[in-house]
């Protein structure tokens, strides 16, 4: 009874987690075009898509700014993770603290802030200062993630390691990074997510020319949407989906061979 | 000797420009501009004021702050509700489903918020998807109305914020130790007891760490009560937006994103004395 | 792993600069930044203009004038090259000095406008601005759902239209609206009659649906709303749609907004916002625009193009008598400030 129970419940939430996405992917297939009752299936609206260049300039620099903020996230994160690490400096626990705000603050206000600075130094509003602004808010989150998997590493192999006359550089690339893979592979996905995800601080630190798909799909929100961003989202759920599945998959493998040893 | 200040330089100066540029700089800017004046067209005067932090607490005002915190404290009672049995529920699988069932809930959460508000959109409105169904198998006979009001700001806030509390308490049920759970039942603790006995306090990092990752973003995300609360409810958020984007008057929005930063902060020492830890917040490790 | 790393970091850095050179290009002759009002020109006009002219159109919206003045002003100098400001802002942004001059050498269709539109107090002379459309506020009614007489602003505060009505997201319209409704100016800055209207729109609120100045006849057409204070295209497009929509232009009076082509201060592809401007004036395009749009038309060539299903429709070709006696939002300087105060407050 309460194993039904606890499995209805589970039912329960993952509906309401799916619903507005089955939604979605639903009308991507209706004729109307009106979201509002099935009338009879259609691929209509996927080729509908590729004519539809500001949708899919929306997605291409929705793309570039999650890619190029991820990779410089990954980058700048892992490095200060090892370096707010291994030495100490004065004001250290300043840069420590500080690195917490754009985790905790709300984004509304880190968006205006960027944008108060961007006016400030006469910045134009555009891609650039768009990855800027994504680029800070996903730092923290490579650091903190970095750091977890530094905390558990023994420091002596470094010493070993140089020891045995190898470089800094050497002891960087060939035994810190791949020590650290787990938690940069980690921290990587974080930032590639938020970055997906975010509306707030891109509403207000994209410029002309910089439309992202959120920032098109808020503006045809309100002026009336198309079923071509159903059939759109429903693509790109698809590759989630199916990138996902893989990874489990790995995961639950590897899994496997560890409780079985 | 100075290879190794070169490493230190190397492995130092990213972070220290990014701690300044990017965000030192950007809140001692807004720290600045909430004590400017603004012109009526909506320029700055440099010249030193408080009036904006005393127009923070006109009664229209505050009544904005307070909207925002109702809202925003109900969306994380909610997403507490929603989430304790659900973790509980999840903890007593096999270790194998417990991952599978825990990344079905990120999901959803890899397109973009924003687009989920869509999804809701079309399910709510009066010729949407529920009413169409509810009509439909004559539940009802006049649609319901499901949005344009508290109770859809309600569903979009509690949706797209439920994984932040998901995920921490998660974390946190999973190091909750069986042998005492198993200890409780021996001795004939009821259900109800084990629950607020043992696990609320095993895991209250993990509910603190999650509702203020609920609370906080709850009192900003100005899209949702604009397209699931028809334009018509002010949270702060909007008030911000529209003191940025529309008022022209940046000085008062910047007095009270600073209000708000204090706000957090209180929450943030708050979960600093239960035992929180800083890193915890967000997911990241 | 060794070269794992090197080819990783290979392809970061051919990533990085890829982007660092597309970043540089866009600077290019042949772009045009055009910050508009959301649903103002078709699609379809933007993509003919790309196709003849080989400029690429960057385009983005603003739902009200302030939201324009807010971006132009807290963007970089030059960031827009064209704009479409209503007449009180047209005022403002020449008092900021924040608009060019027209050079009128680089246009060929300005002719096209009729000179009943020209001249006005806002702009004399035309220098900064030339009339793009002009719009009014109307009521539009759900004749299949509502049958009780509606001649006011004031047959809105009935009971019977809970949660029913949805109003332009505008504070200097709907606050002007309560104004009106209690015969007062629209553009007063009398703290006590604010206090008025204010306590009007309070009475309305249990009636009000939705605030939305984007896409209004949405709300009409899905039946969300049956009745609504909107712009007049908005209302025709909704007729449109589904027909059985009633127009009403209160018996207090209507507020009307001239919107207008303006190019603002250090554009950087003045040449292009010429180009666009131009072939926006052409007749034939004009029409299309109309057509899809039906805000009132100022190009008496396209007048001559339209057809009776535009020329017939009180909410799309407002009558003259409509337009004469029609109210302008005026500029009124730092007493903005509390029609903001009274916004917030009824939200």
């Amino acid at each position: 009874m309460k194993k039904i129970m606890e499995n209805l419940y589970l039912v329960l939430v993952f509906l309401f987690l799916f619903l507005p996405i089955a939604v979605l992917i639903l009308f991507s297939f209706n004729t109307s075009k009106l979201n509002i009752v099935f009338q009879g299936f259609t691929f209509h609206w996927y080729f509908d898509l590729f004519q539809n260049r500001t949708l899919l300039e929306a997605l291409f620099h929705t793309l570039i700014v999650a890619g190029v903020s991820t990779v410089i996230s990954v980058i700048v994160g892992t490095i200060s993770a090892y370096g707010l690490h291994k030495y100490s400096f004065k004001g250290k626990n300043l840069i420590n603290g500080l690195l917490y705000i754009p985790v905790v603050i709300p984004e509304i206000v880190l968006g205006i802030a960027l944008l108060s600075v961007y006016t400030l130094l006469e910045l134009e509003l555009g891609l650039f200062t768009l990855i800027l602004a994504h680029i800070c808010f996903c730092i923290p989150f490579v650091i903190i993630s970095v750091r977890s998997v530094l905390e558990g590493m023994d420091p002596h192999i470094e010493e070993v390691a140089s020891d045995l006359g190898a470089s800094k550089f050497q002891i960087f690339t060939k035994i810190v990074i791949p020590m650290l893979m787990p938690g940069i592979l980690s921290g990587a996905q974080l930032a590639l997510t938020l970055s997906l995800d975010d509306v707030v601080i891109s509403y207000f630190t994209a410029g002309p020319g910089a439309n992202t798909l959120p920032l098109q799909v808020y503006s045809m929100i309100k002026t009336g949407i198309t079923p071509d961003v159903n059939a759109l989202i429903t693509i790109m759920l698809g590759i989630v989906f199916i990138i996902l599945t893989i990874s489990t998959v790995v995961q639950l493998r590897r899994f496997k061979k560890e409780s079985s040893v | 000797m100075k290879s190794k200040k070169v490493w230190k330089f190397f492995f130092l100066v990213p972070v220290i420009l990014y701690v300044t540029l990017l965000i030192a700089l950007p809140l001692l800017y807004i720290l600045f501009i909430s004590f400017l004046k603004s012109d009526y067209y909506g320029g700055m005067i440099s010249s030193f004021t408080i009036q904006n932090y005393i127009d923070v607490f006109d009664q229209v005002y505050v009544s904005v702050f307070l909207k925002s915190i109702a809202i925003a404290g109900i969306t994380t009672l909610i997403c507490i509700l929603i989430s304790y049995p659900f973790v509980l529920a999840i903890s007593h699988k096999k270790p194998r489903t417990q991952k599978i069932l825990m990344t079905l809930v990120m999901v959803p959460f890899l397109t973009n918020s924003l687009i989920r508000m869509y999804g809701w959109l079309v399910l709510l409105r009066k010729s949407g998807v529920i009413n169409q169904v509810l009509l439909g198998i004559g539940v009802i006979e006049e649609p319901l109305s499901l949005m344009y009001n508290t109770f859809g700001i309600l569903v979009g806030m509690v949706y797209t914020l439920l994984p932040f509390m998901i995920l921490p308490l998660y974390s946190s049920i999973s190091t909750v130790d069986n042998r005492l759970l198993e200890a409780a039942s021996d001795l004939g603790a009821s259900k109800f007891k084990t629950f607020f006995k043992i696990i609320v306090p095993q895991t209250l990092p993990g509910l603190f760490n999650g509702s203020l990752m609920v609370f906080t973003p709850a009192l900003g995300y100005f899209f949702i009560t604009d397209i699931l609360g028809g334009g018509k409810f002010m949270i702060l958020g909007n008030l911000i937006k529209n003191q940025f984007l529309t008022a022209r008057n940046w000085p008062f929005g910047a007095a009270i994103s600073i209000v708000l930063v204090l706000v957090t902060c209180v929450f943030i020492f708050l979960y600093r004395k239960l035992g929180g830890k800083m890193d915890d917040l967000g997911g990241a490790s | 792993m060794k070269s794992g790393i090197r080819f990783g970091s290979l392809f970061l850095i051919s990533f990085f600069l890829l982007f660092l050179c597309s970043g540089c290009s866009s600077d290019d002759v042949g772009v045009v930044n055009v910050l508009n009002w959301s649903s103002y020109i078709p699609d379809s006009v933007i993509r003919d203009f790309e196709q003849e002219t080989g400029i690429q159109v960057n385009y983005s919206t603003y739902s009200s004038n302030e939201e324009c003045l807010a971006k132009v002003s807290s963007a970089k100098e030059g960031t827009y090259d064209l704009i479409f400001p209503s007449d009180y802002m047209i005022e403002i942004m020449i008092y900021r000095n924040m608009l060019e001059k027209f050079d009128y050498s680089k246009l060929q269709n300005e002719g096209n406008i009729d000179s009943f539109y020209l001249n006005q107090s806002f702009d004399p002379g035309n220098q900064y601005s030339l009339p793009f459309v002009m719009a009014s506020t109307v009521i539009a009614v759900n004749r299949e759902h509502i049958s009780d007489e509606i001649r006011s602003y004031s047959d809105l505060l009935n009971d019977k239209y809970r949660n029913n009505i949805t109003l332009i997201d505008d504070q200097r319209i709907i606050i002007g609206m309560a104004l009106l409704a209690n015969g007062y100016d629209m553009n007063t800055v009398d703290e006590s009659e604010l206090n008025v209207a204010k306590e009007w729109l309070l009475q309305l609120k249990p009636n009000i649906k939705a605030f939305d100045s984007d896409s209004p006849k949405n709300f009409l057409i899905t039946e969300e709303a049956d009745i609504a204070v909107l712009w007049n295209a908005e209302a025709a497009l909704a007729y449109q749609e589904m027909g059985n929509i009633e127009f009403i232009y209160p018996e207090e009076g209507t507020a009307l907004s001239m919107d207008n082509f303006a190019i603002p201060k250090g554009a950087r592809h003045r040449e292009e916002a010429y180009q666009f401007i131009d072939y926006i004036l052409r007749e034939d395009v004009m029409k299309e625009i109309i057509e899809s749009y039906p805000y009132k038309n100022v190009n008496w060539k396209t007048q001559k193009l339209l057809d009776s299903n535009y020329l017939d429709n009180i909410a799309s070709n407002i009558p003259s008598y409509i337009i004469e006696q029609g109210i302008y939002v005026e500029n009124i300087g730092e007493s903005v400030k509390l029609y903001d105060k009274l916004w917030a407050e009824i939200k």
